[in-house]
């Protein structure tokens, strides 16, 4: 069935989540790839993709998850990162607990 | 107001400049797990008996954000006062590989958010499961990156404020519907989706033109600037 | 030496909150980086003064960019560091509190250790003294994969280290709670986990791998510099820093 708001987008092009679903995997690329490269190597690119199930070289980078490379969705985080302004994180181990002498050892000498 | 002023005549520099250190560490802790903090718990664990001068404490811990860490302390519910915090620094194409540890659900949270902005804002949940295991995440089985999908998207993410997840009133069975979040309206530029997507169909942004209007709107602000390095 | 921080100190800081720790030259190439997106100046040799005025900001959050030897290679690292334990910094979460436990155990082994590491059966072996939730055999494998993806330990042949990123980050708690027994550097004075030792009963100097690569570089009979005994072990190679070309 439809969704409601769909309905208030009667101009301009349709958005249809399945075709888009199917593009994504070719955006499943290494992280040096420059954004402006996009366009022209998406067909180039489909590899990391669904399209190519047949492929016996994909054996290796099929998980649990099917025909997607083990690190897809790592490089798709990568590949967005850009429409994210999400703030980085401080991790730390030093005062993460209490600083509580360790029971003592006997020396071997 | 005079309260605060009064406030702050009571106590020494030092000890206003200790409780907003102590507020920033505060919300550096609460960020890891991008967990949204109440007004109500930083005055309980952190301000406590500084609570009549909260709010220049608050502005003081807001300016480090912004001088020290290049970070946007946001008001995300005024009813609520619940904070995060936003990068205030333009990402850069250039960046080298591993200048950020890269976090695989913010993959997922991607198609999630996108699906439902290119569809007008609101989506039924059907369509996002649905979406999703054509890319081999299934809500019914563990995920080899993500583990408990339907945990990670319907708590996890709508806890951070990522997304909303509302029931469809008189469904049956029950239904829910998703939303964008208050986290990723301040977080999320709709312009920079739109512009993937562009690449991604080969066409041009403005051939979505309500969602290109919606991205571009005044309400979106800085998010629909694509450059704007100080 | 401090100035105002511009947002290429803000960008320098960002990055390292993401990486936690980075290589002398993976820190240049940041500095160049981000002085580059902001249009502002930058010379190799300023980089510490860069560090110096981030630093003088975070230090009322208790917070550093310090640097540090690895054990490993002898280059420098720079490690984004919490300086401070209070009721706040015990509440971060990225370790449960057993899993910090069997992480305290782990680095008991190390210091007590006369190699530096600990292996994963001693460790495994270790939570039978557990006196928080004991973690099982699967949970332990589990927790020691995260430390070393979030580069506290390192893992060589089943056998764990500390890692840089640890010994930078917690050498002041290590300096407090192990005291005699932990080994200090004869040569550079920092603590010391993978070194060689003085074999003469009666001196027992410890130097760290790489310092005894520089320290006994071009000798062709080493002697301990406290007691003169010749030194018996295998002198290492200098490791030169690895430089990348910029791209
Ligand atoms: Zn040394
Ligand atoms: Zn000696």
């Amino acid at each position: 069935g439809k969704e409601k708001a769909s309905q208030l987008f009667s101009e301009g092009s349709a958005f249809d989540s399945a075709t888009f679903a199917e593009h994504l995997p070719s955006q499943f690329v290494f992280p040096n790839t420059l954004p402006g490269q996009m366009g022209s190597r998406l067909l180039e690119l489909s590899f990391m993709g669904l399209n190519r199930l047949e492929d016996e070289e994909d054996e290796q980078n099929r998980g649990s998850g099917g025909y997607l490379p083990r690190d897809a969705w790592h490089r798709l985080a990568r590949r967005v990162q850009c429409c994210f302004k999400t703030a980085p994180s401080f991790h730390y181990m030093m005062g993460s607990f209490y600083a509580e002498p360790p029971p003592p050892k006997p020396r071997i000498e | 107001t005079s309260q605060v002023q009064r406030g702050l005549e009571k106590v020494t520099s030092a000890q206003v400049d200790q409780k907003t250190a102590e507020v920033v560490q505060y919300f550096l802790v609460k960020d890891q797990k991008k967990i949204p903090v109440r007004r109500a718990e930083l005055v309980k664990n952190v301000v406590k008996e500084y609570r009549n001068i909260y709010p220049e404490i608050l502005k003081r811990a807001a300016r480090i954000f912004d001088q020290v860490f290049g970070l946007k302390l946001v008001e995300i519910d005024n009813r609520n006062h619940m904070y995060i915090l936003v990068n205030n620094l333009e990402t850069t194409d250039s960046a080298s590989p591993n200048e950020w540890l890269t976090n695989p659900k913010m993959g997922l949270l991607f198609v999630i958010l996108s699906v439902i902005f290119m569809k007008g804002g609101v989506v039924r949940e059907n369509l996002i499961w649905n979406t999703l295991k054509k890319l081999r995440v299934d809500q019914g089985e563990k995920h080899e990156e993500f583990g408990d999908v339907r945990r990670v998207v319907t708590d996890e993410f709508v806890r951070q404020r990522y997304l909303e997840y509302l029931r469809i009133p008189h469904t049956e069975p029950l239904e829910h519907e998703f939303r964008w979040g208050q986290r990723a309206d301040k977080e999320v530029s709709k312009a920079k989706i739109l512009e993937f997507m562009g690449q991604l169909h080969e066409q041009e942004p403005q051939s979505w033109t309500q969602q290109y209007r919606d991205a571009y709107s005044l309400s979106q602000g800085a998010q629909a600037t694509t450059s704007s390095l100080r | 030496m401090s100035r105002q921080m511009g947002d290429s100190h803000r960008r320098f800081l960002q990055a390292m909150m993401g990486r936690g720790i980075t290589d002398e030259q993976g820190a240049l190439r940041l500095y160049q980086h981000c002085c580059e997106t902001h249009k502002t100046q930058c010379a190799p040799d300023k980089l510490d003064d860069f560090i110096d005025t981030i630093n003088s900001k975070l230090q009322p959050m208790f917070m550093q960019i310090r640097k540090g030897m690895s054990e490993d290679n002898g280059q420098q690292y720079y490690a984004l560091v919490n300086m401070a334990e209070t009721e706040i910094t015990r509440m971060t979460s990225d370790y449960a509190d057993n899993e910090l436990e069997l992480f305290r155990k782990t680095m008991d082994l190390i210091v007590s250790s006369e190699n530096g590491k600990a292996s994963s059966t001693e460790i495994l072996n270790s939570t039978d003294s557990m006196t928080s939730k004991k973690l099982k055999k699967s949970e332990t494998e589990h927790l020691l994969n995260r430390l070393v993806n979030d580069k506290w330990l390192c893992e060589k042949h089943g056998e764990y280290t500390l890692s840089t990123r640890c010994i930078i980050e917690m050498e002041p708690y290590i300096r407090a709670m192990y005291q005699d027994q932990v080994k200090v550097c004869h040569i550079c004075h920092n603590i010391a986990f993978q070194c060689q030792i003085c074999e003469n009963p009666t001196c027992g100097i410890k130097i760290h791998n790489p310092c005894v690569a520089r320290y006994f570089k071009g000798r062709t009979e080493p002697h301990c510099p406290a007691c003169d005994d010749f030194w018996p072990h295998e002198i290492p190679e200098v490791r030169r820093p690895h430089t990348k070309s910029r791209r």
